[in-house]
C-alpha cells in the first residue's frame, strides 16, 4: 500500500504536482487524498503513533511516520523530502495557519498549498485585518481598538451593549459584556487583567453587541494572477459553545442582492491582503435588519467547505492545488452557478446529555449512510482517544431545496450507526427537525437556548435493553439443534422459567425477563428501574413495557408478575438483529464490548452494561443514583482520590476528580452511606462508566 | 445409523377413537399441569410473604438464579407428597432437579422454608436422598440451597434413625465426596441441628450474612442446656461462620451473591468426564409427537402397537429393530433420543418366554456396546398357564431380570401404561435402579390388576371385592406413586423426548462400569 511509482506530474496537468504531502490527519486528510487520487497525483500522509493504524494512513500512497505529532515542522518537511513531494497541503487546523510553517515549507523548496505568508499574518491579527479590510470599503462592527482609539470614547460613539475583547485573544475567552456606560470601567479593568493573564497582552478593542447574530460566511478563491472570486456564503449559526455543528449552503436569510453585495465585499477583504487560494470570510449579520460585518478571514479550507462543494459542483481542493501550482482559476464570478441546498451536520464523539463531554472508546460496529456525501475518517475497530478533537466524520446532504436536504440529512443521520463510541446524532437530529431550524430562523444562541428540548433526557427507551436481553438470551441459543440442555429455553416439567437480564443503562438498571427462544418466539416482561413492572398488560402497539403503578417492587415478589408477557421475536438480517416487540419491528446495529452491549437504531446509540447475579450495582436496591455505584463520567485520568474506602460521606460530596481533554470533572457521593469498594487510585487512566467507586447507604448490609 | 426405517403410522387423527382418546388424555394432562402448578409457589401465601419481606429469594426464583441463564431443569418429584401429611408439604419441601450451572449439569437440592420452616417429613428425606442417589449414579456435583430446620421432630421416628434416613444425608455427602463428586452448599436460612452437617460436610460451603445460620443447638436449647443467653447470629451467624469457627468459606452479602459464589465455585471444578458414547447431531421426530394423545387408548386395557410411541419419541422416527418376529410382544430395537444411542424395550402385550429371552437378548447386547437402555413400560404381566410354567417362563423371565438387574449402561424407564406384578421387574421398574423413572398421566401401578387382586383375594379369603378393586384403583394411581417417590415424577407424554434427551446427556456425565452379569439359569 505503502510502495508507489516515483514521483511524477499528474497526466494531463505538466502545471500540477506529482507527489504531495497531507500535513493533517482524519477526514480532511482522507477527504485530501481522495482529490489527489482523481487528479492521479501520489498522496503521502504523516502520521503520529497514536494514528498508526488510521485510514488516512492506509489509503494514502505512502505514509511517514512523525515521531511525535502534526506539529512537527521539521519531522513533516523531512518526510516529504524523502517522499519527494512537492507540495504540503495543511489541511485545517494543527499548521494550517501558521506561517513560519508556510515560510519554511518555501525555504525547502515546497509549495504550501495556501495563502501567502503576509496574509495570513495580516488577517491573524483581528484588530488589524478590520483596520485592512474596512479600508477597503467593508462594513465592521462599529467600535475602537488600542492603541488606537480611547475605548471609552469609542464606547460613546457605538453605545451599549458593548462588548469588549481581548486584541490577542480568540474563541470568546476574555470577553466581557457591557450593557451600560456605568459597567464600562469596572469591565475595561476586569478585562484587562484577564488579557493580560491569558495573552500576555493587555490591548484591548471594543465593540457593537450583535444580540443574537447569524453567522454567515463567504467562500473565496484567489488565483496568483489578480483573480478573486466568491463561491457563494455559508450559514454556520448553528453552534453549541461557539463551535459549528450544522452548516448549510446557500444560508435561508439571504436574497441575491445581500449575497453579491457579501460576496463583493468578501472578495474585496481577500484582495486587500493578496490572498491566494482558499479563504473565507466571516461576518455577523443581524437577522432582522440583515445588516452584516465583517468578523474574520479564515486563511485555510473550512471543515464545512464541502457544502460549497455541492452547491456549486467544484471541487475546492482541486482549486487550491491548482493555485498553488500557479495555474489561473479555472472559472470567472459570473461562471460560478449555485444549485440547490446542502446541509452538513458533525457528527462528534460528545455526550449532549453530559453537558457535550467529549467521549471516547473502540468504534465497534460501524454503519455509514449511502445517498449521501460522508467525509469520515472513522474505521471499524478503530479507537476515538482524547488525543484529538472529537470531530468524527461529517455527513453532507444535498436537495434540489433547502426541505428536502434537511430531510435527506436526517435520514441519512438515522441510516449512521457508531456504535462503541457515543456520539451526538441524535441530537444532530432533534436539532435539524427542530422547527425553528425548518423554518431557517437561525442564530448562533439557538441550540443553547432550546437545548432542553434538543438534548435527550438521557433515558435509554423501553425497547433497548428488551432488545438487548433478547440479544444476550440469543447468544446462548446453539446454531445447530444440540444437546438438549443447551437450548435456553428454560424448560421445565410445567410452566417454563422466565430469565432474568439485568441491564444498567443511564437511567439505572433495567430487569428484562425473557421466556423462550428469541429466534423462535419469546416472551419478555420488563422491570423498570423505579421498580414498575410492565408486560403483563399490552400498551401501545410496539411500545414495550410502560410501568404499571403500584406494580409489586423489585426483588423476591417474582411470582407476581409471572403471567402472560409480551411475544418478542427475534432475527438476523446479515449484521442487523430485527427485533419484534409486540407485533412492532424495529432494526437495530448490534456490537458486543465484553459484558456492555452496543445497540444503535435511528442513528442513536445505546450502551447496556450486562449485570451478573450478585454484582455490587446488582444488589437489592438497585437502581437510577440510588445505586450507590459511582462510574466515571469520560475516559481519563483519575486525578485526585479525597477519600478512602470504609470512610463516610455525605451525599454530594466529592470523592474523586477524573481529567480528560483538560478538563477537571468532580465525581460525588451519590448518596450518604460509607465507601465501600475504591478500586481506583490517583494516576490510573479509567475508561468511561468504569466503576470508580461504591457507596454504601446507610442502612444497606 | 440413519439407515434405519421410519417407522411407518397407521393412526388416523381424524377417527374416533383417536378423538376419544385425545380428549380423556389431554384432560389427564390439564389435571396433571394443575397439580404442578398448586405444588409449584411452596408453602401458604403468608409464609412465602414473610420469607421474602426478610430479603430471602423465594427456593424456585434461587434454583432459577443460580442455574445458568435459560437453563432447563429436570425437576425430580415436583408432586412428592401429595395427599400426605394432610397436604400441608407441597413437593415435600424441598426442590430437587437437575440443571446446568457454569455449563456443568447439576443435582440441586433447595429446601422450602416457607413449608414449615424447610423442616424433613419422611418424603422429604427420601426425596433428598433420591436427588443424591441421581448425583452419584450420574456423576454430578451437588450444590445444597440450604434454609431448613431440620428434621420434622413430630414424625422423628420416621426420619432419624433408619438406614435410609437423615444421617444417609450425611453419609452420602463423604462418600460422594471421596468418589470425586464435588458437594457445594450454600447457607441461605437455618442449617439447625443435624441440618448443620450439610454445609459442614461440604467440600465447600458459602454463608449469607445477617441471614444463615448454622448450629447444631440453637439459641433456646443452649438457654435450656447452659444457661447461656445468646442471639442466633452470635450463636451460628456468617460473620462467625467466616471469620472465626471456619465451618464456611465464603461469606455472601444475600442469596444472589451467594448464588454467585456458588456459580463461581462450579466454575472451577474442571471438565466433565468423556461421554461413554457418541452423540450424533439431534433430530425430530417424523410423526408429530401431539398425536400420542390420540394414540394411547383411553382404557389401559386396549391394546395398540407401542412402535407408534416410538415413532414420535427418536430422532426422525428412525428405528432398527431386532428379532422383529420372534417374541413379538416385546419390541426391541436401536434408535436415537437427541442424538443418543439408545436400545428401546417396549412392550407390545403380555411376555411370553420368547419375549423375555429376546429381551435378555437385546439388553446385553446394548450393554456390550454401550448403548443406553429406554424401557417403554406397559405390561400387565408374564403369561400364566399350564404350557408356559412347564415351558419354563419363571426362569425365562429370571433371565430378563437378570439382564436388567445387572445392565451397567444407563436404564430409564418410562411407565407409559399399566405397571404390573413382575413385568415390572423385568422392565426396570424402580427396584432395577434405573437412572431415572418416570409415569405418564394415564399409568397404572401394583402387584397385579385391581380386577384379578379382587378375584383371587375373594377365593382365597373372605375379602369385600368391591373394596380391593377401590384400594388398587386408589394406590394403582400414578399420583399415589409419585406422591411416595415410587418414580421420579409424572409428565406430560409430550415432554417424554425432552426428558429422555436431558437424562441421557445427564447420565453421560459417569463413565460406566465394567460388564457383568449373574448366573443366567438355562
Amino acid at each position: 500500500m505503502n510502495r508507489s511509482p516515483a514521483p511524477r506530474p499528474a497526466p494531463g496537468s505538466p502545471g500540477l504536482f506529482g507527489t504531495v504531502l497531507i500535513a493533517n490527519r482524519g477526514e480532511i486528510a482522507l477527504r485530501i487524498i481522495r482529490t489527489l487520487g482523481r487528479l492521479g497525483i501520489r498522496s503521502v500522509a504523516v502520521y503520529s503513533d497514536a494514528d498508526a493504524d488510521a485510514r488516512h494512513v492506509r489509503e494514502a500512497d505512502v505514509a511517514v511516520r512523525l515521531g511525535g505529532g502534526y506539529l512537527d515542522i521539521d519531522r513533516i518537511l523531512a518526510a516529504a523530502a524523502a517522499t519527494g513531494a512537492q507540495a504540503v497541503h495543511p489541511g485545517y487546523g494543527f499548521l494550517a495557519e501558521n506561517p513560519a510553517f508556510a515560510r519554511r515549507c518555501a525555504e525547502a523548496g515546497l509549495v504550501f498549498v495556501g495563502p501567502p505568508p503576509e496574509a495570513v499574518e495580516a488577517m491573524g491579527d483581528k484588530i488589524r485585518a478590520k483596520a485592512v479590510v474596512s479600508a477597503a470599503g467593508v462594513p465592521v462592527v462599529p467600535g475602537g481598538a488600542e492603541p488606537g482609539d480611547d475605548l471609552a470614547e469609542a464606547a460613546g460613539r457605538i453605545g451599549f451593549p458593548a462588548l469588549i475583547k481581548p486584541s490577542a485573544g480568540g474563541g470568546g475567552k476574555g470577553m466581557v459584556l457591557v450593557r451600560s456606560a456605568g459597567e464600562l470601567p469596572d469591565a475595561l479593568e476586569s478585562a484587562r487583567r484577564t488579557a493580560a493573564a491569558a495573552f500576555g497582552d493587555a490591548t484591548l478593542l471594543i465593540e457593537r453587541f450583535v444580540e443574537n447574530p447569524r453567522h454567515i460566511e463567504i467562500q473565496v478563491m484567489a488565483d496568483g494572477h489578480g483573480n478573486v472570486i466568491h463561491l457563494g456564503e455559508r450559514e454556520c449559526s448553528l453552534q453549541r459553545r461557539h463551535q459549528k455543528i450544522v452548516e448549510e449552503a446557500p444560508s435561508p436569510l439571504l436574497d441575491a442582492e445581500t449575497r453579491a453585495s457579501m460576496g463583493a465585499a468578501a472578495v474585496e477583504a481577500a484582495r486587500s491582503v493578496g490572498y491566494t487560494g482558499a479563504g473565507t470570510v466571516e461576518f455577523i449579520v443581524q437577522g432582522a435588519t440583515g445588516d452584516y460585518y465583517f468578523m474574520e478571514m479564515n486563511t485555510r479550507l473550512q471543515v464545512e467547505h464541502p457544502v460549497t462543494e455541492l452547491v456549486t459542483g467544484l471541487d475546492l481542493v482541486e482549486l487550491q492545488l491548482r493555485v498553488a501550482a500557479g495555474e489561473p482559476l479555472p472559472l470567472t464570478q459570473e461562471e460560478v452557478r449555485l444549485r440547490g441546498h446542502a446541509v452538513e451536520a458533525r457528527v462528534y464523539a460528545e455526550d449532549p446529555s453530559r453537558g457535550f463531554l467529549p467521549t471516547g472508546g473502540r468504534v465497534l460496529a460501524l454503519r455509514e449512510p449511502g445517498g449521501v456525501r460522508v467525509d469520515s475518517g472513522l474505521a471499524a475497530g478503530g479507537v476515538v482517544g482524547s488525543d484529538y478533537d472529537p470531530m468524527l466524520s461529517k455527513i453532507i446532504a444535498w436537495g434540489p431545496d433547502r426541505a428536502s436536504a434537511l430531510r435527506r440529512l436526517d435520514g441519512a443521520l438515522a441510516a449512521t450507526g457508531v456504535l462503541g463510541v457515543p456520539t451526538n446524532i441524535a441530537f444532530l437530529r432533534a436539532l435539524i427537525t427542530h422547527p425553528r431550524v425548518v423554518a431557517g430562523d437561525l442564530d448562533t444562541g439557538l441550540v443553547e437556548r432550546h437545548l432542553d428540548t434538543l438534548v435527550p433526557a438521557g433515558g435509554v427507551p423501553a425497547d433497548v435493553p428488551v432488545a438487548a436481553a433478547l440479544i444476550l438470551h440469543h447468544e446462548r441459543t446453539p446454531a445447530e439443534p444440540a444437546d438438549p440442555w443447551e437450548v435456553p429455553d428454560g424448560w421445565r416439567l410445567g410452566e417454563a422459567a422466565w430469565t432474568t437480564w439485568r441491564l444498567e443503562g443511564r437511567d439505572g438498571v433495567t430487569e428484562v425477563l425473557v421466556r423462550g427462544l428469541p429466534s423462535a418466539g419469546a416472551e419478555v416482561e420488563v422491570r423498570l428501574p423505579g421498580g414498575g413492572v410492565s408486560g403483563a398488560e399490552g400498551g401501545t402497539p410496539g411500545d414495550v413495557p410502560a410501568p404499571v403503578p403500584g406494580g409489586p417492587p423489585g426483588g423476591g415478589a417474582r411470582a407476581a408478575v409471572r403471567g402472560r408477557g409480551v411475544p418478542a421475536r427475534l432475527a438476523v438480517d446479515g449484521d442487523d438483529l430485527l427485533i419484534t416487540l409486540d407485533g412492532v419491528r424495529r432494526r437495530y446495529a448490534v456490537a458486543r464490548d465484553g459484558d456492555v452491549v452496543w445497540l444503535g437504531r435511528d442513528g442513536d446509540a445505546w450502551a447496556l452494561t450486562r449485570h451478573h447475579l450478585g454484582d455490587p450495582g446488582d444488589r437489592e436496591g438497585a437502581g437510577g443514583d440510588g445505586d450507590g455505584v459511582v462510574r466515571s463520567p469520560m475516559p481519563g485520568t483519575v486525578l485526585v482520590v479525597k477519600v478512602t474506602a470504609g470512610e463516610r460521606v455525605g451525599e454530594g460530596q466529592p470523592l474523586l476528580v477524573v481529567e480528560a481533554m483538560k478538563m477537571e470533572h468532580t465525581v460525588t457521593a451519590p448518596v450518604t452511606g460509607t465507601v465501600a469498594e475504591l478500586p481506583v487510585r490517583a494516576g490510573q487512566a479509567v475508561d468511561m462508566d468504569a466503576v470508580l467507586a461504591v457507596v454504601r447507604r446507610d442502612g444497606e448490609s | 445409523m440413519s439407515g434405519w426405517p421410519v417407522l411407518r403410522s397407521v393412526c388416523d387423527p381424524g377417527g374416533e377413537g383417536f378423538k376419544g382418546n385425545a380428549e380423556v388424555n389431554e384432560r389427564l394432562v390439564a389435571d396433571l399441569a394443575e397439580r404442578v402448578a398448586a405444588a409449584a409457589p411452596g408453602g401458604p401465601a403468608r409464609s412465602r410473604a414473610r420469607h421474602v419481606a426478610r430479603g430471602k429469594l423465594l427456593p424456585r426464583d434461587r434454583v432459577d438464579a443460580l442455574l445458568d441463564p435459560g437453563s432447563r431443569f429436570l425437576e425430580l418429584s415436583q408432586l412428592a407428597a401429595t395427599g400426605l401429611y394432610g397436604d400441608e408439604a407441597p413437593a415435600a419441601g424441598i426442590i430437587t432437579g437437575v440443571g446446568r450451572v457454569s455449563g456443568r449439569e447439576c443435582v440441586v437440592v433447595a429446601n422450602d422454608a416457607t413449608v414449615k420452616g424447610g423442616t424433613y417429613y419422611p418424603i422429604t428425606v427420601k426425596k433428598h436422598l433420591r436427588a443424591q442417589e441421581i448425583a452419584l449414579h450420574n456423576n454430578l456435583p451437588c450444590l445444597y440451597l440450604v434454609d431448613s430446620g431440620g428434621a420434622f421432630l413430630p414424625r422423628q421416628d420416621e426420619v432419624f434413625p433408619d438406614r435410609e434416613h437423615f444421617g444417609r444425608i450425611f453419609y452420602n455427602q463423604a462418600t460422594m465426596s471421596a468418589r470425586g463428586i464435588p458437594q457445594i452448599a450454600a447457607v441461605l436460612g437455618s442449617c439447625t441441628a443435624g441440618g448443620a452437617y450439610v454445609p459442614a460436610m461440604s467440600d465447600e460451603a458459602v454463608i449469607v450474612r445477617n441471614q444463615g445460620t448454622i448450629f447444631l443447638g440453637g439459641p433456646p436449647l443452649v438457654k435450656a442446656a447452659t444457661g447461656e443467653e445468646v442471639t442466633a447470629e452470635e450463636l451460628g451467624g456468617g460473620d462467625l461462620h467466616a471469620r472465626v469457627s471456619g465451618v464456611t468459606d465464603h461469606l455472601a452479602e444475600n442469596d444472589s451473591h451467594a448464588l454467585r459464589i456458588v456459580r463461581d465455585i462450579v466454575a472451577t471444578l474442571g471438565p466433565r468426564a468423556p461421554s461413554p458414547w457418541e452423540r450424533a447431531p439431534s433430530r425430530e421426530p417424523a410423526h408429530d409427537p401431539r398425536e400420542i394423545y390420540g394414540l394411547v387408548p383411553a382404557d389401559t386395557r386396549t391394546p395398540y402397537d407401542v412402535r407408534e410411541i416410538i415413532a414420535r419419541v427418536v430422532d426422525g422416527s428412525r428405528f432398527g429393530e431386532f428379532k422383529a418376529e420372534y417374541g413379538p410382544t416385546l419390541v426391541t430395537g436401536f434408535a436415537r433420543v437427541h442424538g443418543h444411542p439408545v436400545g428401546v424395550v417396549a412392550n407390545n402385550g403380555i411376555l411370553f418366554g420368547e419375549s423375555a429371552l429376546k429381551g435378555a437378548h437385546f439388553i446385553e447386547l446394548c450393554d456390550r456396546r454401550s448403548v443406553p437402555l429406554v424401557f417403554l413400560q406397559n405390561i400387565s404381566g408374564f403369561m400364566v398357564g399350564r404350557a408356559y410354567e412347564a415351558g419354563g417362563i419363571a426362569k425365562h423371565g429370571a433371565k430378563m431380570v437378570t439382564a436388567v438387574a445387572c445392565a451397567r449402561v444407563p436404564k430409564f424407564t418410562v411407565v407409559v401404561g399399566g405397571s404390573f406384578g413382575a413385568g415390572n421387574y423385568a422392565m426396570a421398574g424402580r427396584a432395577y435402579s434405573p437412572r431415572f423413572l418416570w409415569m405418564w398421566p394415564n399409568a397404572r401401578i401394583s402387584v397385579m390388576g385391581g380386577e384379578q387382586a379382587a378375584n383371587v383375594l375373594s377365593t382365597v379369603g373372605d375379602a369385600d371385592p368391591d373394596a380391593i378393586r377401590r384400594q388398587y384403583e386408589d394406590q394403582g394411581n400414578p399420583y399415589y406413586s409419585t406422591a411416595r417417590l415410587w418414580d421420579d415424577g409424572v409428565i406430560d407424554p409430550l415432554d417424554t423426548r425432552t426428558v429422555l434427551g436431558l437424562a441421557l446427556s445427564a447420565a453421560a456425565n459417569a463413565p460406566l462400569d465394567p460388564i457383568g452379569y449373574g448366573v443366567f439359569r438355562m
